[in-house]
């Protein structure tokens, strides 16, 4: 009884150690930040750095927390863009690829304008949303949209044309209509590179909505940015970005959770650590 | 109607399946436990070629074509790689259309896709999402009919070549020559009349080749349907096939028709008879003379 209890525990030491253990998982990436942190906050304080310069972590976690009220009054705003500009980009981006997979036309007429408006830095364009869509909620979400869609759209294109087309004669040999093999062949084969398009997307439907606050708004992570920056209050500056920054992992690992639960069967899902 | 028809033939060929085997060997190629008429002609090509492309870019693939299939009989295609041996058994299934000449299949012009048939390629082209009997039944799923009236018929043909208490597992779990026995399976389960095989044990190592040549078989004696088989072995063409057509290269046609008169039920060691050594003798010679093989 209680050997087996010993080996128990020793295969949990064991399990946190190996590759792909606790230790590994959490271990690794927490002490290096603890690392770098220390590191940052050392140089500071050694070297006297003035604070609006660079702040040392210590001061930005105490800015954190004393000015967590202004940062959390603006939390909303930002969330509300990024969703809904995320959202928009997955109800447009889906169907657009659809459309470009089965019709050639569509393919001409939608893909130079699409890849044209990627070419344009989207600070460039802001302005003119603001101008078209207000100083509402409105300009941020195009803004996050218009940044986030283009992954959706390339993913989402190579997977639905990812499929064999042997596979496509099998459905047909088996007397199915296009909308059922569509359905049921297609977008299911498509959904790895749909989730891969969903992760970068999500990741930029961030920096489209704080791009967009930047250029003309009353509210948000993206005003609160440009005004602390104005005061020369750095270390909310830095409090700032690392919510910003937080809120984008918490945005990609969910998107993840919701890829595991979706394509469990998926070879990126059971193989995910190469070497030895 | 048609539908109908199906789910009852299904249902008592999955009665039928249960574990009969033919019980004795019999040189009569066209035996079988459903009364086929000798010349009973079901799959029948007629002068068919088949080009792809248009002008310069024009590619002769297959070349003038004919032969009749009968019913419940086992043909194979015998050639080279890339000779367009598979492009002429797909003309058959109608998602290709011939460039000329005729296909009927009982009797009927092929013009559209002809859906009583099974299919399995090469690869296995199982969908990584569904379980093993959710991929069998992939195939009723599709067509639109009552899944539940061939639950049993899956379950039985997975039992026949050996993967019960796989029905719950994903593909990924499985290994090629199981993922490929799940892909015959779904090709059988609603019970076609024609069956075409492109290639299926290609991928595979030679041991469960073998396997699956025996299986395939035993399945096909108690089912007794007509199959179109493309293969470039010599030995797995003689071992399964009732005739064989020995392909020419591109563009393909029919260089030789052999009769494979060796009694079934066929075991492995029929391989090494000076029978099975002549016929594998032949084709061989046949392949010399068209430059394919060169000594």
């Amino acid at each position: 009884m209680t050997v087996v209890a010993a080996e128990r525990a020793g295969g949990g030491v064991r399990r946190l150690v190996r590759e792909g253990g606790a230790l590994d998982r959490f271990g690794v990436p927490v002490g290096l930040a603890a690392g770098f942190l220390l590191v940052w906050e050392l140089v500071v304080r050694l070297c006297q750095i003035p604070v609006f310069l660079l702040p040392s972590p210590s001061v930005i976690a105490v800015t954190l927390v004393t000015d967590w009220r202004v940062i959390y009054l603006n939390i909303g705003s930002t969330l509300v863009a990024v969703l809904g500009g995320f959202g928009l980009s997955i109800l447009v981006g889906v169907p657009l690829a659809t459309l470009i997979v089965f019709s050639r036309l569509a393919e001409r007429v939608f893909y130079p304008p699409m890849v044209a408006s990627q070419a344009i830095p989207k600070v460039a364009i802001a302005p003119l949303f603001i101008v078209w869509l207000g100083y509402g909620i409105a300009p941020k979400i195009g803004i996050a949209f218009l940044i986030a869609f283009f992954p959706i759209v390339i993913d989402t294109v190579v997977g639905l044309r990812s499929v064999p087309p042997e596979m496509l004669q099998l459905g047909r040999s088996m007397g199915s209509g296009s909308l059922r093999v569509f359905l049921k062949l297609r977008l299911p084969s498509a959904l790895p590179n749909l989730f891969g398009g969903l992760k970068v997307a999500v990741a930029l439907a961030v920096v489209g909505a704080i791009t967009g606050e930047f250029v003309g708004s009353q509210s948000g992570l993206g005003y609160l940015l440009t005004s602390a920056s104005g005061q020369m209050d750095t270390p909310l500056v830095f409090a700032v970005l690392v919510t910003i920054s937080a809120i984008a992992v918490l945005l990609f690992l969910a998107v993840e959770a919701l890829e595991k639960f979706a394509i469990p069967w998926h070879s990126s899902m059971r193989s995910r650590h190469l070497g030895p | 109607m048609n539908a109908v028809v199906r789910q009852n033939a299904a249902r008592s060929s999955a009665a039928a399946s249960s574990g009969l085997v033919e019980p004795a060997p019999s040189a009569a190629p066209s035996r079988s436990s459903v009364a086929v008429q000798p010349g009973d002609v079901f799959v029948r090509f007629g002068n068919v070629s088949k080009f792809f492309g248009e002008g310069e870019g024009r590619v002769h693939v297959v070349d003038d074509v004919s032969f009749g299939a009968r019913r419940g009989e086992f043909i194979a295609f015998l050639g080279p790689s890339g000779c367009g041996k598979s492009t002429t058994m797909m003309l058959a299934s109608g998602l290709v259309p011939a460039s000329s000449g005729t296909i009927e299949i009982g009797g009927t012009r092929i013009v559209k896709p002809y859906t009583d048939l099974g299919i399995a390629f090469q690869q296995d082209l199982l969908m990584d999402w569904r379980n093993v009997l959710s991929n069998v039944l992939v195939q009723p799923e599709f067509r639109g009919w009552r899944v539940r009236d061939y639950e049993q018929r899956a379950r039985d043909l997975l039992a026949l070549v050996g993967l019960s208490g796989c029905e719950e597992k994903y593909p990924f779990e499985l290994s090629g020559g199981m993922r490929q026995r799940v892909s015959i399976c779904r090709a059988l389960v609603h019970n076609p009349e024609l069956l075409l095989l492109d290639e299926p044990f290609g991928a595979l190592d030679a041991l469960t080749r073998d396997q699956m040549n025996l299986d395939l078989q035993r399945i096909w004696q108690e089912n007794r349907k007509t199959v179109l088989l493309v293969t470039h072995s010599i030995p797995e063409a003689v071992f399964l096939a009732d005739r064989i057509f020995v392909m020419s290269p591109r563009p393909t046609h029919i260089a030789q028709e052999i009769a494979i008169d060796l009694p079934r039920p066929r075991s492995l060691e029929v391989r090494e008879t000076p029978e099975f050594a002549a016929y594998v003798h032949d084709i061989t010679r046949c392949f010399y003379q068209m430059g394919v093989l060169r000594s």
